[in-house]
């Protein structure tokens, strides 16, 4: 299988009221290219500051870090930025949806950085938002919609430009368990129907039993990485 | 470079109803100062403008500013006003020219206080010259020789004892008045009366200046320079246009400096607000910025978007300051002219006034709005979502 990312020796500190703080600490890390992965670990472990890196949203201190062909510590911010509205796709916890723009122009935002037209943009949002089985409630504002549709919606926004690579940090954080299990099925359905790499970072051990590997980080560096496909007992979700 | 669209910050003004108002109120009332004086002074400029006419010529003394400064002596009007081949005539073969007397009077304020009225000693061709611009709307005009007057239009209701019938001293002589007359400009802020009378009585041997009705395609400056080496009379001749134009020039710039220094101050206090209603819009929405960049926005688009929110601010400000000052739109006040008379002219509030006033709007709002849409911009993507 390809790799997606690379991480070698990768290190991120943080400097806080006179403290430094080693958030990731010479990382070294590979994550296949098609898998669903989940990163747990406790608070202050790096697992947002790895999501936030391997998404273009920061820079590693040192260490190389390769997205695909991409060398991340290569592009600059507005750079990065383009990097970024091609791909990846972000879910963050809460309050992912701009609350002023329905669900369809919630979705059309990245779209509107890349060279589409309109028509093409429109029906390019139609289609995620189906993917994700919303098709009835395009119309609709956030507020105007449950926690569970709105992560739906920001799910569809972060897959409607096809990119390869789905970041989440803590998706079903805010949501009740049925409906935190609907998002999950729905982002195991986009990799192993769509070949999305997910990386999720989650806290719920539940939650992780979607992903096809488990990595656990603890004080900035790898504990161990456990697949879930090859686990025994009630690990796995198939 | 894709911009944030714009219908993401049209709602967000929307959304936040309380903070938009208050800003835009800001700058509505200070958009109001300024295009309230911007009114007074187009209404100024088009009193004396709209009155003005090139087929008229004023003569002066050479270096006077004004008729108020001027003198020319009676022998002087007699060549002005029978020697010139460019003064029209009339049906009698009679020039179209006359002397006049132009002098301000202390007279009482109708709500108490005195205040200079300018009054105009005319002679009867006066009359022919001004045509209809001059018509005599109640009682009737005064006749020569006698000791009556006429009051302009604008005076009534303003100045005390200038209602028909009313008796007005001027120095020692009394003078009834006969008629109230209507006409374009300053002229319904004058009191006329008849020249020789108020000669007289306002002890003036020389006259103020000679008005003369031009023959078709007569140069007024031609006129001037034939009698550049005349020693009888070195006369200034302008058109009646390019000489009241001369007279707004001061007053119409001391209202262009005190508006503009009234919307300064204020506009200082109107871009702190606009500048405090987006900070806090953009502390309210940090994690939308967050969003924005993760999704690949750039900080320009992100400047761009926060920047079009304070100006569309500015602008509504704008609106505001403008619907504040058209209810006064025609109405009437009265000032100082250069002659240091009172006169009355309305508030104007031109399509060029409220224009100005929102191009004015829109830089504060452009101002107030930089630096919070520069700090937008310069958020790092993870400091936006962790601070969100």
């Amino acid at each position: 299988m390809a790799v997606a990312i690379q991480l070698h020796s990768v290190t991120k500190t943080y400097h806080r009221a006179g403290e430094t703080l080693r958030v990731l600490d010479e990382l070294d890390l590979a994550m296949d290219a098609s898998t669903f992965y989940a990163l747990m670990g406790p608070s202050g472990s790096g697992k947002t500051t790895l999501l936030n890196l391997v998404g273009g949203l920061d820079h590693a201190d040192s260490g190389k870090l390769m997205v695909g062909a991409d060398d991340l510590a290569a592009l600059d911010g507005s750079a990065l930025a383009q990097w970024r509205a091609e791909n990846v796709g972000f879910v963050f916890q809460g309050f992912n949806l701009l609350p002023v723009l329905s669900a369809r122009e919630n979705v059309e935002l990245p779209l509107l950085l890349a060279p589409l037209s309109r028509a093409q943009r429109r029906a390019q949002a139609e289609r995620a938002l189906e993917l994700v089985g919303l098709a009835d409630r395009m119309d609709h504002k956030p507020r105007e919609l449950s926690g569970g549709q709105e992560q739906r919606v920001a799910i569809a926004r972060a897959i409607a430009t096809d990119p390869q690579i789905l970041l989440a940090d803590e998706p079903t954080g805010d949501l009740d368990r049925s409906t935190a299990d609907q998002v999950l099925e729905l982002l195991q359905r986009l990799n192993r129907e769509l070949g999305k790499t997910i990386l999720m970072v989650t806290h719920d051990p539940q939650a992780a039993t979607y992903a096809d590997k488990v990595i656990h980080l603890d004080k900035g560096k790898l504990g161990r990485i456990d697949d879930n496909r090859t686990a025994s007992g009630a690990g796995a979700r198939s | 470079m894709a911009l944030v669209p714009l219908r993401y910050n049209l709602r967000s003004l929307f959304v936040r109803s309380s903070s938009t108002l208050l800003t835009v109120c800001a700058i509505g009332a200070t958009v109001a100062v300024l295009a309230g004086m911007l009114s007074l002074q187009q209404g100024f400029v088009n009193l004396f403008s709209e009155r003005g006419r090139d087929d008229l010529a004023v003569f002066l003394r050479k270096s006077a500013t004004s008729e108020g400064e001027s003198g020319i002596t009676l022998e002087q009007c007699e060549i002005l006003t029978k020697e010139i081949p460019e003064i029209a005539r009339d049906d009698a073969g009679q020039p179209l020219a006359s002397a006049e007397l132009f002098l301000a009077v202390r007279l009482r304020k109708f709500d108490g206080g005195e205040t200079n009225v300018s009054i105009r000693g005319v002679q009867p061709q006066t009359f022919a010259i001004h045509g209809d611009d001059i018509r005599v709307v109640q009682g009737e005009n005064f006749k020569p020789g006698q000791d009556e007057l006429i009051v302009g239009r604008g005076l009534i209701g303003r100045i005390a004892n200038c209602n028909v019938g009313d008796t007005l001293r001027i120095n020692t002589a009394r003078f009834t008045i006969v008629g109230v007359f209507e006409g374009k400009g300053g002229y319904e802020s004058e009191i006329w009366g008849d020249l020789d009378r108020l000669g007289e009585a306002l002890e003036r041997p020389v006259r103020s200046r000679v008005l003369a009705k031009l023959t078709p395609g007569a140069d007024v400056a031609a006129i001037e320079a034939r009698y550049t080496d005349d020693l009888r009379v070195q006369p200034q001749v302008k058109t009646e246009r390019a000489y009241l134009n001369s007279q707004t020039q001061q007053l119409s710039q001391r209202f262009s400096i005190l508006g503009g220094f009234l919307a300064v101050i204020m506009g200082i206090a109107a871009v702190f607000t606009g500048t405090n209603s987006m900070l806090s819009a953009i502390g309210a929405r940090t994690h939308e910025i967050g969003i924005l960049k993760a999704i690949g926005y750039r900080p320009f688009a992100i400047f761009a978007a926060f920047l079009f929110e304070a100006v569309l601010l500015g602008v509504l400000g704008g609106v505001v300051g403008c619907l504040l000052v058209l209810p006064f739109q025609g109405a009437e006040t009265g000032t100082m002219n250069q002659t240091f008379s009172e006169v009355t002219f309305a508030f104007r509030t031109t399509p060029r006034v409220m224009v100005t006033a929102i191009v004015f709007a829109a830089a504060l709002g452009l101002v107030g709005g930089m630096f919070p849409a520069l700090r937008a911009a310069r958020m790092t993507p993870t400091q936006a979502l962790r601070r969100g």
